[in-house]
């Protein structure tokens, strides 16, 4: 056990990549073949980022996260007639949501039905933590959402205790989530889009 | 069907709001308490809203998938291989749920890999920039192995190099019915403002 020196740290972290390669391979030794061949081309590559790779953070109570935005991801069964009810208002609305800017901290989110109007796919990107995030919407637009999901099979409205239970039962967390921007919140690209502009307003005045 | 005057739009504005308007209430009658009460609760706002100009439309994303101005959605559930969630959550934890690797497609806002259905099958969800059928060429021309490493846990991938591989997508992938994103700009346009805010931080710095 102590035959490894303390201060070796190195030699340590080179096995664990070259491990990692190793765990790989094994991994994909019964792949399609197209996955075999794939992960022999991409080795080079793969190795650079792993090397790279700093973990996905947690959103809080559930989700992944990176830098500042987290993912939220939940399937729900409709509630009868609820599918029917939910494409009618989103026909309405156009498909189209501008309650959540009042909301200011989603990036994007999208409702999809899934397996013949039986359940309902929401998933969204939203800045930072879990909790502050379904505080957020109970907050700015608890009735938006009440409207919303008064569809699915059991919810008990945004106004109740049990809410964020509701929500974190039927919420899957993402294996793996990716963010171009992961350090930009909704708040801070509106802040630059505000910058860029009044910055080309500036230079065309002096030029 | 020529009765109504072609100058009167915004009384046709008016009646097309209030058309939707008992639509919604009809849509909803059977619907449960709290949803009939949010309903009448948002009436209001919503009568406000259709009266002035209107949000731009939910388009197409191209061949499957909806567009909010720039950004797009693709999301897609699949059917795992025999073997092919475990190789791919051994995979991805190899690398800490991170896929830094999309920085080089330059098109991809956010994905997420779920694995639903105690390990049956995937859900793949993202937001991109622009058509459907170029961001697809994009990932294959830009990082074509580190795509079929992913998508070879999938039943029946035929490989981003096939001629099916779009029909094999196209198959799976369910159009979202309602979709917003808040910011309208690709992901080359916030990294250039970014650098911007940066640039200009400094240069505010510098002459302070």
């Amino acid at each position: 056990m102590t035959t490894q020196p303390q201060t070796d740290t190195k030699p340590e972290q080179a096995n664990t990549a070259e491990q990692k390669i190793q765990q790989l391979r094994e991994l994909y030794a019964d792949a399609p073949e197209l996955g075999r061949v794939a992960m022999e081309n991409g080795l080079p590559d793969l190795t650079r980022e792993m090397a790279a790779a700093t973990e996905t953070q947690n959103a809080g109570r559930k989700g992944a996260r990176q830098g500042r935005v987290s993912e939220f991801t939940i399937i729900v069964p409709f509630a009868e007639g609820g599918a029917k009810r939910l494409r009618g208002l989103l026909q309405l609305l156009g498909g189209n949501f501008k309650g959540a800017d009042r909301v200011g901290t989603v990036h994007d989110m999208r409702f999809v039905f899934l397996d013949n109007d039986t359940k309902l796919l929401f998933a969204t990107a939203y800045d930072d933590e879990w909790d502050p995030y379904i505080d957020d919407f109970a907050t700015k637009i608890p009735n938006a959402l009440d409207l919303l999901f008064c569809n699915t099979e059991g919810y008990p409205g945004i106004h109740s205790p049990s809410i964020k239970d509701w929500l974190v039962k039927h919420q899957t967390a993402a294996e793996a989530w990716y963010v171009a921007s992961p350090n930009l919140t909704v708040a801070d690209t509106r802040r630059l889009e505000r910058v860029g502009k009044a910055l080309e307003e500036f230079l065309d005045k002096i030029s | 069907m020529a009765t109504q005057p072609q100058a009167a739009t915004k009384t046709e504005t008016d009646e097309t709001a209030d058309e939707k308007i008992q639509q919604l209430r009809k849509l909803f009658a059977d619907a449960p308490e709290v949803g009939k009460r949010a309903l009448e609760n948002v009436l209001q706002r919503l009568a406000s809203d259709a009266s002035k100009a209107p949000p731009p439309p939910v388009e197409s994303a191209g061949r499957v998938g909806s567009r909010l101005g720039k950004v797009s959605e693709l999301t897609i559930i699949v059917p795992f291989a025999p073997g092919g969630a475990e190789r791919l959550r051994a995979f991805l934890r190899l690398f800490g749920g991170n896929l830094a690797g999309a920085d080089d497609v330059g098109s991809v806002h956010d994905m997420r890999f779920v694995f639903l259905d105690n390990d049956t099958r995937m859900l793949f969800a993202t937001a991109y920039d622009g058509d459907w059928d170029a961001y697809i060429d994009d990932f294959a021309t830009k990082i074509p192995d580190f795509l079929d490493i992913i998508d070879s846990a999938w039943d029946g991938w035929p490989g981003i190099r096939s001629p099916e591989a779009k029909d094999y997508l196209a198959k799976y992938q369910v159009t979202a019915e309602g979709w917003y994103v808040a910011n309208d700009l690709t992901v080359a346009e916030t990294r250039r403002l970014a650098r911007v805010g940066k640039a200009l931080e400094e240069f505010l710095d510098k002459i302070s």
